[in-house]
């Protein structure tokens, strides 16, 4: 069955606000989530003519970008290390009025933690969250749909054993 | 690690799941950033590919206009939680006392039989809902399973019994508050400008609370809004026997705080913190009590968070001074049609599920337009249906102002 191509522009109304808390959920701050995002629907709305649907989901392709980007933005502007050493002394997510007052307080505190999990754990839980299916978070993070499962469960647990550290 | 009980295990990760729901649905971009940044990627295309564009744009139809922001309609799940109260009673004609001074006779202007006029405020600007299609092609399935709401296709049919015997509804307007307005608000609260930070009119300090003062978002379509903070040294309520809605009404009356509008409240204590929703209506003359709704037909009004016993957080509309105007309102009959023509015709060509549509509700909508904005009368259509052997409801609005009343 041949799967239909959707216009640029609902994909990028649907997936805008998903994909920036994907990338807020990594890099913490808000300005770089922006600058992040902008560049994954740059890189998107360049490669578009390029996706095939029958081949992925339009989630799985446009989070696969968005994971690519942030590596990226980390790698080009050294800013891993930086990131690694910021984790280790304290909270990722900043302080931002406009965030504090839409989002809620307990919120930011989680996605903070869910920042200082390691690498794939973070993506497993960002991108199951975000909306992909097991089936997609396993197609972004090159890995069968089975191991993306059993990489979440073991993200979900190892975050709340890191909540449950932070309240104690 | 001691050991626990597995059902203990697994109902602490649901829990945590749901939190993760909210946390991921409740971090959005800045208001303007998603259209800002559409401006962009089409500025990022070669001129070639924009006069092809155009050509192209000729046998698709014109998709110029940005129909729902569908990312900002997911912060609006969000936005739920931004709700808020009018400190404002008497709405509409058979309102209570103390209304505002500015107050429009709405009885001076009404209109006389259904005459089609525009009324008092001229053509209103028109709502922007989340009904899971724009620009009548149907998006991918979304499904909100913590709310249990459907935002897909679907194949709609209308089982329902509506009957809408009034042809006028009130339309309330407010002048977008200053920071004037803001600071009265917080020193009628004993709260201090600490700051003014972006995207607020301030932020004020309290004894035992951090208030945060915000006007209207244009979009997704928000109230202006307040939120309260804990800060650590709120104190638990302590009242022997009292449930959450208790509490709740404790705290706000010693914040002064509570509502002065209609409301009816629902409990949510499925976790932590206990979300306690005062669900404000407005009274529209021959209809009765209306309630007030968001882009995605969720009733809002007052919140406050509790946690275990402790209020964490509190939010709702910031007070302000409706006019109001009578305007020509559709047909039941009206109404019905075009809640089944939005799910668009890309909808019956898809393996959307069938729902049928059972209920209908006017109710009352926020529509940003600048210096002043309105709330609009709307009608809520509702079904429910099984998918994947799970309980969903499916949500449709249309505004219910005639659309001779309204801008396109």
């Amino acid at each position: 069955m041949a799967a239909e191509r959707p216009p640029f522009e609902d994909l990028y109304r649907e997936y805008l606000g998903r994909i920036y808390a994907y990338v807020r959920a990594q890099v913490g701050a808000s300005a770089d989530a922006e600058d992040i995002t902008a560049q994954v629907f740059m890189n998107a709305y360049q490669a578009y003519g390029r996706f095939e649907a029958r081949n992925t989901t339009p989630s799985a392709w446009l989070f696969r970008i968005a994971r690519n980007a942030t590596l990226d933005h980390f790698r080009s502007r050294g800013r891993r290390d930086r990131l690694q050493r910021t984790m280790e002394h304290q909270p990722l997510i900043e302080e931002d009025p406009a965030q504090e007052a839409e989002g809620r307080v307990q919120y930011r505190a989680l996605l903070a933690q869910v920042a200082h999990l390691p690498d794939r754990q973070r993506n497993a839980i960002s991108l199951r969250h975000s909306g992909l299916s097991f089936d997609e978070v396993g197609r972004v993070l090159g890995c069968s749909e089975d191991a993306a499962k059993m990489l979440y469960h073991r993200a979900l647990k190892a975050l709340r054993e890191a909540v449950q550290k932070e309240g104690a | 690690m001691s050991e626990r009980p597995e059902e203990v295990d697994d109902l602490e990760l649901q829990a945590l799941q749901r939190e993760l729901d909210g946390a991921f649905e409740s971090t959005r971009p800045r208001p303007g950033f998603e259209d800002q940044l559409w401006l962009q990627v089409q500025d990022s295309r070669p001129p070639q590919r924009r006069f092809g564009d155009v050509i192209y744009g000729l046998f698709q139809g014109i998709r110029e206009v940005p129909a729902v922001p569908m990312a900002a309609v997911a912060a609006a799940l969000v936005v739920v939680l931004g709700v808020g109260i009018f400190a404002y009673s008497g709405l509409g004609r058979g309102g209570g006392g103390g209304g505002a001074a500015q107050g429009v006779s709405s009885e001076a202007n009404a209109p006389r039989n259904g005459t089609l006029f525009a009324g008092n405020f001229g053509r209103l600007p028109t709502p922007v809902f989340n009904n899971g299609t724009k620009n009548g092609q149907a998006p991918a399935a979304t499904v909100d399973t913590a709310a249990g709401q459907y935002y897909g296709p679907a194949q709609l049919t209308w089982t329902g019994k509506f009957d809408l015997a009034i042809v006028t509804a009130p339309v309330f307007r407010y002048a977008e508050p200053s920071t004037n307005a803001a600071d009265q608000f917080a020193s009628g609260l004993g709260a201090v400008l600490r700051e003014r930070p972006s995207g607020f009119l301030g932020s004020y300090s309290a004894s035992d609370y951090t208030l945060k003062v915000r006007g209207t978002v244009q979009a997704p379509p928000a109230s202006p809004a307040f939120f309260i903070f804990s800060s650590s040294s709120m104190q638990t309520i302590d009242a022997a026997g009292a449930g959450p809605r208790d509490l709740a009404d404790i705290f706000l009356a010693q914040h002064s705080l509570s509502p002065q509008w209609s409301y009816t409240v629902s409990v949510d204590a499925s976790g932590d913190p206990t979300r306690v929703y005062y669900e404000r209506q407005l009274d529209a003359p021959g209809y009765g009590p209306v309630y007030l709704v968001d882009v995605n037909g969720q009733r809002y009004g007052l919140e406050v968070d509790l946690s275990a016993n402790r209020p964490v957080l509190c939010q709702g509309v910031l007070p302000v001074s409706l006019d109001v105007a009578d305007y020509k309102i559709i047909s039941a009959a009206e109404a019905i049609q075009a809640a089944l023509a939005s799910a668009g015709p890309a909808a019956a060509a898809t393996a959307a599920p069938a729902i049928k549509l059972t209920k209908a509700e006017l109710v009352y909508v926020l529509a940003p337009a600048g210096d002043h904005s309105f709330y609009e009368p709307a009608i809520l259509f509702t079904g429910t249906f099984q998918m994947n052997g799970s309980t969903l409801t499916r949500r449709v609005l249309v505004p219910a102002v005639d659309p001779s009343q309204r801008k396109p």
